[in-house]
């Protein structure tokens, strides 16, 4: 936030502060949030002219141009304009709604309350009229909404601690620290915006949300656009057909009418026959097909919506799809990527157990001994003797307790080590509790267990940890503190105790520290060893505990030495390592604790069920290594089945790609020992066959690669093997990534593989990931809001997004496809006819049907059949979906709507029409009434024709539904009473009476429906254009029968079937995999405590502290700075910054 | 901290309902037809569409049918109308025809055109319905070409379709024995459909027809004007004649056959036509030679599904016929697989 600006466009910015007048010449933007698009004034213009940039109601535009054109006009115009009307009123609604909204909540964020310095005086001012060079009063827990910079604060030293839940979810406090000139100038916090409204980095990264598609909606435009092509031909074939019959026939014909106008050029008149051919035949792709996908869509959106078993009562979240438009893509999702904190785990630790002196705590045991995993009936330890508890904690091992009460030295010493060794704050609240602030979730865990024990760390001065030791206030002098870093991977104290010995606490990665024990401990560490194996196994996060005594005079000359080294110019860190060396040795372990990354609800579960439906999961975290394998195994994804398990932490980029030639030659190199052990192939020959062998790839891969390594493979000569590899591996986990390379890393499959993919996350780091994958999931329910804003589906837990893929997305992408088959056969059966007609009327481009068919043809005769298919079909329930995740895998293969789907059901349009024109054509040649009269009027063949049409397409919609609800049975029955009630209506003696010119059908339905000629015609149409298809499903689920076949089949066969379990039991890991101290530890707050800057004055010693300080305070300010800046530069949207 | 979290006491409703559309429990019964079931379906579709077809056969072979070509055997006259200039030239032509067996019951007399497109777009559009209907006679808004004459006057009835009117006239004589010749009787009554008749088609009101067409003239086509159609029957006159009612009936396709007359059974006609020698005595006036077509009479009796046709009757065996194939090749498909399932009750889903 403060060491950044190189990164802006502008070079430097200069702002006086608390001038107006002097930073108004800049004209920097205002501190007012749009993310609206209109207001009332620009709202129809703005909102028509984007509507009609979409091509296809820039398509409908033109042709209603067309038909306003006499000589070419073959429909009248209404055909056209009605649905187009309908359709631009229904989008221009809903965007005015979805505006509504953004205004509101724009509202909502520019109107918060700030305190600004103006003309010298504090003064409330909403946040939008802040301006460039404002000073601002902040209070605590106010909301910021611009990026500030921190002149002082009411904290020692001008700190100020600042909650970034918005941006990246996380809820600890993180330190920002005023410039050192202006931290010594006022009270309270006071902050100088430094960059306003639109400027604000939120705001410039946030970029312009990019229109997504599914990939349905790409091959509907390829089809369309094949389907113009289409078009184009027939209405060549036509206009040179109408070329060829005016020269024939049509000339001397219009000489024998008298039709002097009509005497035309052939070849002008196939000009224009073209053109009114294209009018005619564009009711293959009509409007009505654009609104129906999107009102399916939103219907979709809404069964998320209100999906019961998607929504988390603890935190009375209900699932949201964000995004109505991209339903169908969840059924084809191959890859899914997913953030960590907060949506693989709760980010919430907690102490499960623990070993002290070679003796486990923490095990539920049963009667008979048996370990068991903890379960409900287990009373939890009563910890309400102890006023100090935090209500919250739950041990389930009644032994810690009662050694504890035993006195038990060992024990003891174990819980005053974690009372003792931490970098926590603690602080009073106003109900007099204490509140500890922690910096690393995982610590916290531990100093709360040791307080729950009765070592309540109770405060801490730079010089002094008070801690209160069953009961009795304990006061400690801290000697020293040796910090944690990465490559220590421990951290210590040395205190001394009231009785004046001095001991060195220390607490770190098993590994490390066991190689620092005294030769004594041997027994003890083989036995710890094992425990320790053990908590790994079950997915804990481990850290071993040693101490040791220390003698006065060895320390004295020790801190003498540390005390040189802190003030050399040269090799200072180098000496202080070696000091911190020299010291953390011939230690004496105690035990190892194992906190629980607490996972969220449902995950293993989840994981392995998408796995079982060929989903890919990708974790992409900014955590460790360690803690992100750590995740990795517990929640399922790294199993010790694995063949191998691939870890990519290269330095370099010669050194990454050596690495990831090396991991996949070895792949290789298994996998041809399992195919074909003597071919040795070359290096060439190798590459070439890769794409083959990935597919016949056998044994679990996995691969983990960290951030630095992450830049190098991601450039552009490695990034192929990279991304080869990677999609090998049936897991992927990528630690320390910045947001950039979350999407980076998305992009890269989404390109090079052509997959559909999924990111979810919960934190604002999240953000560029879930905008550039395919579809982007936002954990809700947590505080910050960002990941969800910019998500397309939300929900509270990870665990939903089984049932949104495999449910909602398997059933939306099924619904899509079966909606789409339909529809272009149902447009192709109903626009053909008129190809056919064409060669019977002189291809004088009359229709078959009347103008009012036409029209109500798509809008209302047959638009709620399918809609109600589209939106509420299933082919297997909810339940067998889930319990079944193959059922998901057509969806990604692109199985049930393709290009030949497309094809076949073009062809079964095709064949409907000509069974629907030539059976009547047939039945009407020569063919006389019952009474005698002519039967072959244009106007009885079309009306012969149009109820054909309604009753084939009605029985093949109710073939198609596979589903029948009431709505179903109330659409399919209820379009048949429509079409012929509007039919009766039209061919009224009323209606013809008032618009004689627009109903010239009067009488025809009655006369045609009474015949029973017609009856038959229509009968045997639909017999004929049914029975084919009724035989081509049958033989096809007979001989090739899909899953979903086969499910229904067994489904019926035996009613009560109870699914298989797919569930597999969570896989213990065995030794070897234990996580080096997976500590979401920051450096640098060591330095912090001892200096005594995060503490409040009142703590304070009087003198010394400050001019210790004061001293050094340079140095490490630049160190925090560094860091932070590592950080904050990587959360690229920081703006809602709470205090 | 601010209060940010929201406790499920605070927003109950925010639980969505519970009901069987929101949670997608509809009741609904899946579409889940047995081989059997559909394998009898073709089959008793298969029976009923053979059925049909031998029924509808074989009625189409009860009913009786002739057909008389006059467009080559009147040559001299088509030769004349040829030639537009020789419109008031009277010209008429008999073609007598011998009747083998009785036409039992009634008998239609159609006029039949070949290659005449009354389905050309133009043309289907050249009509105006409103002045057809009477309301108002000069609206002649949707005709063009033939709106209005040279000097402006409205047409009625305006259009290409009422100025292409067929207007040859037939008459059926039945010679009765060597030298008496008898007209049959025919009626020119119902030949139209009721709703053309009565609603469709009326005449503009006043008390003289032909006041009623004041300030209207005849298409250029036709010798005498529209209220002149028929000066004895003022039910058949104007724009109520039978004959360019049906006229205006357009035909879908350019080969069509239209009502003409229809026989009125009396005297030696009461059992319909009995066999022995007949002739047309045509009135040649529509010049059907100009555009290549032909123009026929056909002499028709009717069965219960209408019109001497066999097309629908061959069209339901075929039909018939392939779906008992079908049904044959899907039965041995399925009994040869049904050995491999494991399945005993093999339940088919469309």
């Amino acid at each position: 936030m403060f060491c950044s600006e190189k990164k802006l466009l502008e070079v430097e910015r200069k702002v006086k502060a608390n001038d107006r007048e002097y930073n108004e010449k800049f004209q920097y933007a205002d501190n007012r949030i749009h993310t609206s698009k209109y207001n009332i004034l620009t709202f129809l213009p703005i909102n028509l002219f984007e509507q009609f940039q979409r091509v296809a109601n820039a398509y409908f535009l033109f042709l209603l141009i067309l038909q306003l054109i006499p000589e070419i006009s073959s429909l009248t115009w209404f055909t056209t304009i009605v649905p187009l009307v309908l359709v631009i009123t229904m989008t221009a609604v809903k965007d005015a709604t979805d505006d509504c909204f953004r205004h509101k909540s724009d509202n909502q964020v520019n109107n918060r309350q700030s305190e600004v310095l103006i003309d010298g005086k504090l003064q409330n001012e909403k946040w939008m009229n802040v301006k460039v060079g404002d000073i601002i009063k902040l209070e605590n827990n106010q909301f910021v909404a611009a990026d500030l910079l921190l002149l002082s604060s009411s904290e020692p030293h001008g700190l100020c601690y600042i909650e970034t839940a918005e941006l990246d979810g996380e809820t600890n406090l993180k330190v920002r620290h005023a410039l050192a000139v202006t931290s010594e100038l006022g009270a309270d916090i006071s902050r100088l915006a430094k960059f306003d409204g639109p400027d604000t980095k939120l705001m410039q990264n946030s970029g312009k949300t990019k229109f997504k598609r599914t990939s349905i909606d790409r091959l509907m435009n390829t089809l369309v656009l094949w389907i113009f092509g289409f078009l184009v031909c027939l209405g060549i074939i036509l206009a040179i057909g109408n070329s060829i019959w005016e020269k024939q026939v049509g000339d001397q014909f219009r000489s024998f009418l008298f039709w002097k106008e009509g005497e035309k050029n052939s070849v002008f008149s196939g000009f224009l026959t073209f053109w009114s051919y294209i009018i005619i035949l564009n009711t293959v792709v009509p409007i009505s097909l654009y609104v129906s996908v999107e009102v399916i869509r939103l219907g979709h959106s809404y069964f998320i919506n209100w999906d019961r078993k998607m929504y988390y009562s603890g935190k009375a979240t209900p699932a949201e799809a964000r995004t109505t438009t991209l339903n169908e893509e969840l059924g084809q999702i191959e890859y899914v990527f997913s953030d960590k904190t907060g949506t693989l785990t709760q980010n919430i630790m907690t102490f499960k157990k623990c070993s002290i002196n070679g003796r486990i705590y923490g095990e539920v045991q049963d009667d008979l001994g048996r370990k068991t995993d903890i379960t409900k009936k287990k009373e939890p330890v009563d910890f309400s003797v102890n006023s100090q508890a935090e209500r919250t904690f739950q041990f389930f091992d009644h032994n810690l307790m009662e050694a504890i009460k035993l006195g038990d030295p060992k024990v003891h010493e174990f819980l005053r080590l974690l009372a003792l060794c931490h970098t926590v704050m603690s602080e009073e609240n106003s109900a007099g509790q204490l509140i500890y602030q922690v910096q690393s979730p995982d610590e916290g865990a531990l100093v709360t267990a040791a307080r729950n024990f009765g070592f309540t760390f109770k405060s801490r001065t730079p010089e002094t940890i008070t801690i209160e030791e069953l009961g009795t206030l304990v006061t400690y002098q801290l000697l020293a503190f040796l910090d944690f870093n990465n490559i220590r991977k421990r951290m210590s104290v040395i205190v001394r105790n009231p009785k004046g010995q001095i001991k060195l606490y220390s607490k770190g990665a098993d590994t490390i520290l066991f190689e620092k024990l005294h030769p004594s401990n041997e027994d003890l560490l083989t036995l710890t060893s094992d425990h320790l194996s053990e908590f790994a196994g079950e997915g804990l996060r481990t850290l071993a505990i040693a101490y040791r005594d220390l003698d006065d005079k060895y320390f004295k000359e020790w801190h003498k030495m540390l005390e040189d080294a802190n003030t050399a110019t040269d090799e200072r860190d180098e000496r202080i390592a070696g000091l911190y060396e020299e010291i953390e040795r011939d230690l004496m372990l105690l035990g190892a604790t194992a906190v629980e990354d607490k996972l969220q609800e449902g995950v293993i579960e989840t994981v392995t069920s998408l796995s079982l439906a060929n989903i890919k999961i990708w974790v992409l975290t900014g955590d460790k290594q360690e803690t992100a394998i750590n995740i990795g195994y517990a929640c399922n994804m790294l199993t010790d089945d694995m063949n191998d398990v691939f870890i990519i932490a290269g330095n370099t980029a010669a050194e990454v790609r050596e690495e990831l030639r090396k991991a996949k030659e070895n792949l290789f190199g298994q996998n041809r020992s399992f195919s074909n052990g003597h071919v040795v192939f070359e290096k060439k020959q190798q590459l070439e066959l890769a794409s083959v062998v990935e597919e016949t790839i056998t044994g679990d891969y996995a691969l983990v690669i960290n951030g630095h390594s992450l830049a190098h493979a991601l450039e552009s000569d490695v990034k192929n093997d990279l991304l080869e590899l990677a999609c090998m591996c049936k897991t992927v986990v990528c630690c320390r990534v910045t947001p950039l390379q979350k999407a980076q890393v998305v992009e890269l499959v989404k390109k090079y593989r052509n997959a559909v993919t999924l990111a979810i996350g919960d934190g604002a780091n999240d953000v560029s990931m879930i905008k550039s994958a395919h579809i982007g999931v936002g954990i809700s329910g947590q505080e910050g809001l960002q990941a969800v804003l910019a998500s397309d589906y939300s929900f509270a837990q990870f665990r939903y997004l089984q049932r949104l893929l495999l449910v909602h997305g398997r059933w939306s992408y099924f619904r899509m496809c079966k909606f789409l088959c339909y529809f272009f056969y149902k447009n192709f059966a109903f626009t053909l006819v008129h190809f056919w007609f064409g060669f019977f009327c002189g291809f004088s481009a009359q229709t078959v049907y009347d103008q009012w068919f036409i029209t109500l043809f798509n809008i209302v005769y047959t638009s709620l059949p399918v809609l109600a298919m589209g939106i509420f079909d299933q082919d297997v329930n909810d339940q067998n979906s889930m319990d079944y995740p193959q059922l998901y895998q057509p969806g990604q293969q692109n199985l049930l709507f393709n290009k030949r789907k497309f094809l076949i059901c073009m062809a079964h349009g095709i064949y409907t029409s000509l069974a629907l024109f030539f059976i009547p054509y047939g039945a009407f040649y020569n063919a006389a009434g019952e009474d005698g009269q002519h039967l072959a009027d244009y106007q009885s063949f079309a009306v012969t024709m149009a109820t054909s049409l309604v009753i084939v397409v009605s029985v093949q919609i109710a073939l198609d539904t596979s589903y029948w609800t009431v709505v179903n049975h109330v659409f399919i029955w209820g379009s048949i009473a429509t079409y012929f009630s509007i039919l009766f209506t039209m061919h009224s003696n009323g209606i013809f009476a008032i618009f004689p010119n627009q109903f010239p059908f009067v009488g025809n339905a009655r006369h045609s429906l009474t015949q029973k000629c017609i009856w038959l015609v229509i009968l045997l149409t639909t017999v004929a254009s049914v029975m084919p298809v009724v035989a081509f499903r049958f033989l096809k689920v007979d001989l090739f029968p899909t899953l979903s076949d086969q499910l229904r089949q067994r489904q019926k066969a035996q009613k009560k079937a109870r699914p298989l379990h797919s569930r597999r039991p969570q896989t213990r890991r065995s030794s070897s995999r234990r996580s080096g101290y997976a500590f979401a530890h920051q450096e640098g707050y060591g330095e912090l405590i001892t200096s005594g800057k995060n503490m409040r004055a009142k703590n304070l010693p009087p003198t010394s502290g400050l001019e210790k300080t004061l001293y050094n305070s340079t140095s490490w300010i630049e160190n925090l700075c560094k860091k932070t800046t590592d950080t904050v530069s990587s959360f690229s949207q920081d703006k809602t910054v709470k205090l | 901290m601010p209060q940010m979290k929201r406790t499920p006491q605070d927003c109950p409703s925010r639980l969505p309902e519970n009901t069987a559309v929101k949670q997608q429990q509809l009741p609904a019964c899946r579409l889940q037809l047995s081989a059997t079931g559909i394998l009898s379906g073709f089959f008793a579709t298969g029976v009923f569409c053979l059925g049909m077809g031998v029924i509808l056969i074989l009625s189409a072979k009860s009913s009786m049918e002739i057909e008389i070509n006059y467009t080559k055997i009147c040559a001299s006259c088509a030769k004349l109308r040829e030639n537009a200039r020789n419109f008031d030239k009277e010209c008429t032509c008999s073609i007598p025809f011998h009747l083998t067996q009785t036409m039992r019951g009634n008998v239609y007399m159609y006029y039949k055109l070949y290659g005449f497109y009354q389905n050309l777009h133009g043309y289907l559009l050249s009509r105006s319905n409103s002045q057809l209907l009477g309301t108002d006679v000069k609206d002649v808004e949707t005709c063009a070409p033939f709106s209005k004459s040279h000097d402006g006057t409205p047409i009625a009835p305006c259009g290409a379709i009422a100025n292409s009117l067929f207007n040859d006239t037939i008459i059926l004589s039945y010679k009765l024995n060597s030298s008496v010749h008898i007209q049959v009787p025919m009626l020119r009554s119902g030949i139209t459909w009721w709703t053309d008749k009565y609603i469709k088609f009326r005449n503009p009101s006043s008390s003289n027809l032909s006041s009623a067409f004041a300030g209207t003239t005849k298409p250029p086509s036709w010798p005498k004007p529209v209220y002149e159609l028929d000066e004895n029957d003022p039910g058949n006159n104007g724009f109520l004649n039978d004959d360019f009612i049906v006229w205006m009936r357009t035909a879908a396709f350019p080969t069509f056959k239209k009502l003409y007359r229809r026989l009125s059974r009396t005297q030696h006609f009461i059992e319909g036509l009995p066999a022995g020698n007949y002739s047309f005595n045509v009135s040649y006036n529509f010049p059907v030679t100009r555009f290549q077509g032909e123009k026929s009479v056909v002499l028709s009796t009717l069965t219960w599904s209408g019109g001497h046709s066999l097309f629908l009757g061959l069209a339901y065996t075929v039909t018939g016929a392939m779906t008992w194939l079908a049904a044959f090749s899907m039965m041995a498909v399925h009994l040869k697989l049904k050995g491999k399932r494991f399945s005993p009750d093999d339940k088919v889903k469309l």
